[in-house]
């Protein structure tokens, strides 16, 4: 399996991971009588600060994820997987895992930094595959 | 061109669209505050909350049209039709945005409309 293959792999089982570290404190926090309910008010506990930035940061990573898939489907189809194509998956996936304890302790302006790195690493991956 | 290449230019629409959307909310938002963990939800302007929508509506209607291509592309089935089906729904998918953030009402619709018929054309050719 190539690099980018690899990295794609582990960027989506991140988000299972990202899932995982939102779903499990908001259970805690606002109770599974809410969360399994059809949820049709909101709930009548808000959640705590942190556990509102990780469900944030994971709603981000699923943007990020789907054009990641893009850039690394269309390398591997086209056979133009290259060392800077795999630099950029993983400079892609070190910026999501980073951007995670980032914005849980909302660190500014190091989450935006972070977030702008792997924006740029995929920009980068779709260029590298139209040349 | 490609189906592969139409895909590139579909990820590469939707990265700008995210990049208007940043430089949207500055418009109403400081940099601070975007910077921040935004634990406080504020109101941006009516033209970047339209971006904000045609956004989620364009990441959807990624998530449906990159498995196509892909199921093309991996089975060999990549004909002048698809070629064609695929351009049209990126073309749909360039006039879907500005006309979204001009709040165009009809013509947003049957872009929309021709997106989505594209990428069910797509996925009855990949069978």
């Amino acid at each position: 399996m190539s690099t980018e293959l690899t990295v794609l792999t582990l960027a989506a089982l991140l988000q299972v991971v990202q899932f995982l570290l939102y779903a499990v404190p908001a259970n805690r926090e606002i109770g599974p009588g809410y969360t399994t309910s059809p949820r049709d008010r909101p709930p009548s506990r808000p959640m705590s600060d942190q556990t509102a930035r990780l469900g944030r940061a994971f709603d981000n990573h699923f943007q990020g994820l789907i054009l990641f898939t893009i850039a690394v489907g269309v390398i591997e189809m086209s056979g133009q997987n290259s060392a800077f194509t795999g630099l950029c998956a993983w400079i892609y996936l070190a910026a999501r895992v980073a951007y995670i304890p980032a914005y849980a302790k909302g660190l500014r302006p190091g989450r935006s930094a972070i977030w702008c790195a792997g924006f740029l690493a995929t920009t980068l991956m779709l260029l590298a595959a139209l040349v | 061109m490609t189906e592969t290449t139409i895909l590139v230019a579909y990820g590469l629409l939707v990265l700008l669209t995210i990049l208007l959307q940043v430089l949207g909310s500055l418009q109403t938002l400081s940099m601070g505050y975007l910077m921040s963990a935004r634990d406080e939800p504020r109101e941006v302007g009516r033209m970047t909350a339209r971006i904000n929508r045609a956004l989620t509506n364009s990441i959807t209607a990624m998530a449906l049209f990159a498995p196509a291509i892909l199921l093309l592309v991996v089975q060999d089935k990549t004909t002048p039709t698809t070629l064609l089906v695929a351009q049209l729904f990126l073309v749909a998918r360039i006039i879907y945005l500005p006309v979204y953030a001009l709040g165009v009402p009809a013509i947003r619709t049957l872009a929309w409309l021709v997106g989505f018929a594209a990428t069910a054309v797509l996925y009855l050719l990949a069978l």
